[in-house]
């Protein structure tokens, strides 16, 4: 059966079951991995992927099923137990199946179709070839590259439908530098992208990384303890602030109002430069969604413009829950508008900080409080970037640092998911030994 | 149980070949402030090949189990190996013998009704607004998980495994006095289905209470210290420790991409206190490790790995192809998550073995450091710099607990600061709930006893 055949079958077995309101999400997809371990290629690796997903409302009662089995006997027993699991579900008047979406469009393609398997295997081997020569320290400990396909179908009983075809092809690596007994920490990079026409090597952070690995190999502890500006790279700072979108402003801690930010909406949460937008649609985002799980187009979005909040970043259920309007994606691509200084010039007024490209450190609680390891990190003295650190710890508030930006850099950096700069912000506890 | 359909191919295997059914099962149920968030069965199973030829895998999998399907997998796994091969021509010959045979673990999986999970959450939920009204917020996540595999190889151990695991965490929220908040989770279950793991709602409300009074004190708490401290490190962290710190670090792959571990076989890593070991299936008092394994994904037959003998490192974790780098005898630790996962090297059950120390005597022995008693998370460097998230603990003064501290990260070098062991408890805490991450996620167990040592702690 087809992808809309099967959303058809299984929506109507779900209302011949009793289901008031149902969706269906069907996907079915190809994978095509290459593996390197150690800087050797080590594996070939095909998938071919498929699920089918139901939400089902009884009585304002909601199950979910997934499975990934697409035959009729599968799809038969998954609405069985779906309507079962809503049976004995709790009613939730928030819950809803989404309503026909004005105007939007419903048939969307996106990325590369087809793939270039040869030409993949060239890049990597290019890639390898590079870093051998230009990097002769560093170990390519791992590189996965792959193409993807996934076709895909959304479909509920209020009419809505939404179909999606995408491909495209993805990096990421895990390297790090060595001399004699002395390495450098690892770290990772990755890329999604919709061809093959730029090496590796240039896309987005990968080649200072790779430069900067070498530097980390005399990696030492920060000496003592002081208060200074932490400088966020674009490799960690989407990591960063999906945890402060996450802490701050999604469904739980709106819910549960335990969000530093629950009174906010509408005020100044960050410094006046700070814009941070979701831009699923962009053309720079490779693949983003074109329509949410729960049934809606998807929009880019600013969540927060000049440091005031605009949004937070809740799902349909969030918002009816809370009385909080949607937000317009459920996507993590994230774009911060550039700031009006280069990089070097923020580095320039900095008496004593760090650069931070990975942060290894415990998930922050609601209250925004976190601490960890500065990792592939340096020192930055007197304006300039000096050694590079080991055992150094960094400590602060999230929702704090947000609102003592010393400087957002002019240059971004675009790595298929997301668009962003380097931050500098001040007040951050950095230790050492 | 998974029909079996695969072991008609083995006589079609030409090259080392590896075809796996498998089932992974899931059922979720989250509350957050008293509303169902979470309702969720997940199944998701399939069959997978994996071809080794000249020193490379091919891998194939399809949702597909059906003899067509077997056959296409296992087709497209020998393409994959030969096209790789065929473009980096390493030229290595096949793995050492084996030998065949086959072994079983059936653990129980009853698949309960949906019903029950919410029920019995919803039973525990209501204890705690009922007698808890000041929280913040309170949420509930109840999972359970089961693994079913079905192996057969070219040269090795058939295998049949179910693997069940079900947990519940209660995750309280309360105000601090200066308007902000802190929180802390307790954990129940182990190994099982859910009714091997709960029976009754109120056999967990004492656990709860407990907890409630120590986020009370969370609440009250200060921050931490930052810098080097001595600590003691509850039996809830030496497992997260072991894993953490230096697990990874003797994972054959990593330590073929260079890790710490690779210059220091044979060498003193550790006080002589430290002995650790992955063990497969059963632990030193006899009674089943925690997450056993009997047979992994690559066919070998699992016997533990000794990591760390008296402070000297011993050994790595190994697949089939990194023993034979190393010339040692695989032990067993290649597996994969999902039916279209390629067998890792993954840790199975880590832990420190028991010292003799009391641990009232540890805490007597700082003048000034800590006691960390929680842990939520951790993450390891190549290089043995290793930091695990903690969210509750305590000061220690002159030999006695203080104030409660607020969250923290500690960290460390794991073969320096295991140099600085100088105390261990004499009893263990094993679990099962975590879940390693390295490409694809794992369920692994962990264990150890109290330690005191001295490592870096984060604070303001």
């Amino acid at each position: 059966m087809e992808n809309r055949e099967i959303a058809q079958y299984a929506l109507e077995a779900l209302k011949k079951a009793g289901a008031d309101e149902a969706q269906c999400i069907v996907s079915r997809g190809k994978t095509d991995e290459l593996n390197v371990d150690g800087g050797e290629f080590s594996l070939m690796r095909s998938l071919l992927n498929s699920s089918i997903s139901l939400k089902v409302l009884k009585d304002h009662r909601k199950g979910v099923v997934s499975i990934n089995k697409l035959d009729r006997e599968s799809i038969d027993k998954a609405v069985a137990d779906c309507i079962a699991a809503a049976e004995s579900s709790m009613p939730d008047e928030a819950e809803v199946i989404a309503e026909i979406s004005e105007n939007a469009d419903t048939n969307f393609i996106s990325g590369a179709l087809e793939p270039d398997k040869d030409r993949l295997f060239d890049r990597i081997q290019e890639f390898l070839t590079v870093v051998k020569k230009e990097y002769p320290k560093v170990i390519m400990e791992q590189l996965i590259s792959e193409y993807s396909h996934t076709d895909m179908l959304y479909m509920n009983t209020n009419g809505v439908e939404f179909s999606y075809k995408a491909g495209g092809y993805g990096f990421s690596t895990m390297f790090s530098a060595h001399e004699g007994e002395k390495a450098s920490s690892f770290i990772g990079y990755g890329a999604n992208l919709n061809t093959l026409d730029e090496p590796f090597l240039e896309i987005g952070q990968q080649k200072i990384l790779l430069e900067e690995s070498g530097k980390q190999l005399s990696a030492r502890p920060v000496d003592g303890k002081f208060v200074g500006t932490l400088v966020i790279t674009p490799a960690c700072l989407g990591e960063i602030l999906s945890t402060i979108v996450g802490n701050f402003m999604s469904d739980s801690v709106i819910i549960d109002k335990t969000s530093p930010w629950i009174e906010k909406l509408g005020e100044r949460v960050a410094d006046e430069r700070f814009t941070l937008s979701t831009i699923p649609l962009d053309d720079r985002i490779v693949c983003g969604e074109r329509f949410t799980g729960e049934g809606y187009p998807s929009q880019n979005e600013t969540l927060i413009e000049n440091g005031i909040l605009k949004s937070f970043k809740l799902s349909a259920y969030g918002s009816r829950k809370t009385g909080y309007a949607r937000a317009l994606n459920s996507s993590w691509n994230m774009e911060v508008q550039p700031g009006d200084t280069s990089l070097e010039e923020i580095l320039s007024g900095i008496d004593k900080g760090l650069i931070l490209n990975r942060f290894s450190g415990g998930q922050p609680g609601t209250n925004g409080d976190f601490s960890g390891v500065a990792k592939n990190s340096f020192l930055i003295e007197n304006g300039k970037m000096t050694d590079a650190v080991s055992e150094t710890m960094i400590s602060g508030n999230l929702a704090d640092i947000l609102l003592h930006i010393r400087g957002i850099s002019k240059e971004r950096l675009c790595d298929g998911a997301s668009v962003l700069p380097w931050i500098a912000f001040d007040g951050v506890t950095i230790s050492g030994k | 149980m998974i029909q079996d359909r695969i072991s008609q191919f083995k006589r079609d295997f030409s090259s080392h070949t590896e075809l796996r059914a498998q089932v992974n099962t899931t059922r979720r149920i989250g509350f957050l402030g008293g509303n169902l968030v979470t309702n969720l069965r997940s199944e998701q199973g399939g069959v997978s090949a994996r071809v080794y030829e000249g020193g490379v895998y091919g891998f194939s999998s399809s949702a597909d189990y059906t003899e067509d399907s077997i056959r296409a997998v296992l087709k497209a796994a020998q393409e994959n190996a030969r096209f790789l091969d065929s473009r980096v021509r390493k030229g290595k010959g096949p793995f050492p013998v084996i030998g065949a045979g086959n072994r079983n673990l059936d653990l129980e999986f009853r698949d309960a009704e949906q019903k029950r999970y919410i029920d019995f959450a919803k039973e525990v939920d209501a204890y705690i607004a009922g007698k808890y009204p000041n929280l913040a917020s309170r949420s509930i996540i109840l999972r359970s998980e089961c693994t079913e595999k079905l192996l057969v190889v070219s040269d090795g151990f058939d295998s049949h495994s179910r693997l069940p695991r079900t947990h519940m965490y209660v995750i309280l929220t309360a105000n601090t006095p200066e308007g902000s908040t802190v929180e802390l989770v307790c954990m129940f279950g182990d190994s099982g289905d859910f009714e091997s793991n709960f029976t009754a709602p109120e056999q967990l409300f004492p656990e709860i209470d407990r907890t409630y009074e120590e986020l009370m004190k969370k609440a009250e708490g200060i921050y931490a210290d930052a810098g080097l401290k001595d600590c003691v490190l509850h039996p809830n962290l030496a497992g997260i420790l072991a894993h953490e710190a230096v697990g990874h670090t003797v994972e054959a792959d990593l330590v073929l991409g260079g890790s710490v571990a690779s210059h220091c076989l044979n060498r003193q890593v550790a006080s002589e206190l430290v002995t650790m070991i992955d063990f497969a299936h059963t632990l030193p008092d006899g009674s089943p490790a925690p997450l056993p394994v009997l047979v992994d994904d690559e066919g070998t037959p699992a016997e533990d790995a000794v990591l760390i003998e008296n402070g000297i490192l011993k050994g790595y974790m190994n697949n089939r192809e990194s023993a034979q780098h190393f010339g040692v005898k695989p032990q067993g630790n290649a597996r994969g998550y999902l039916f279209s996962d390629e067998p890792l090297i993954r840790m199975r059950n880590t832990g420190i073995l028991p010292g003799k120390d009391k641990l009232e005597d540890m805490i007597a022995a700082i003048d000034d450091g800590y006691y960390l008693t929680e842990t939520n998370n951790g993450q390891a460097d190549t290089t043995g710099e290793f930091m695990f998230g903690v969210c509750m603990g305590y000061e220690i003064k002159h030999g006695k607990l203080g104030r409660a501290i607020r969250d923290t990260t500690i960290s460390g070098v794991a073969f320096d600061m295991l140099k600085t062991v100088d105390m261990l408890s004499d009893t263990c805490v094993w679990s099962c709930n975590g879940t390693c991450g390295k490409k694809q996620p794992m369920a692994v167990g962990m264990g150890g006893p109290a330690v005191k040592c001295r490592v870096t702690i984060g604070g303001r």
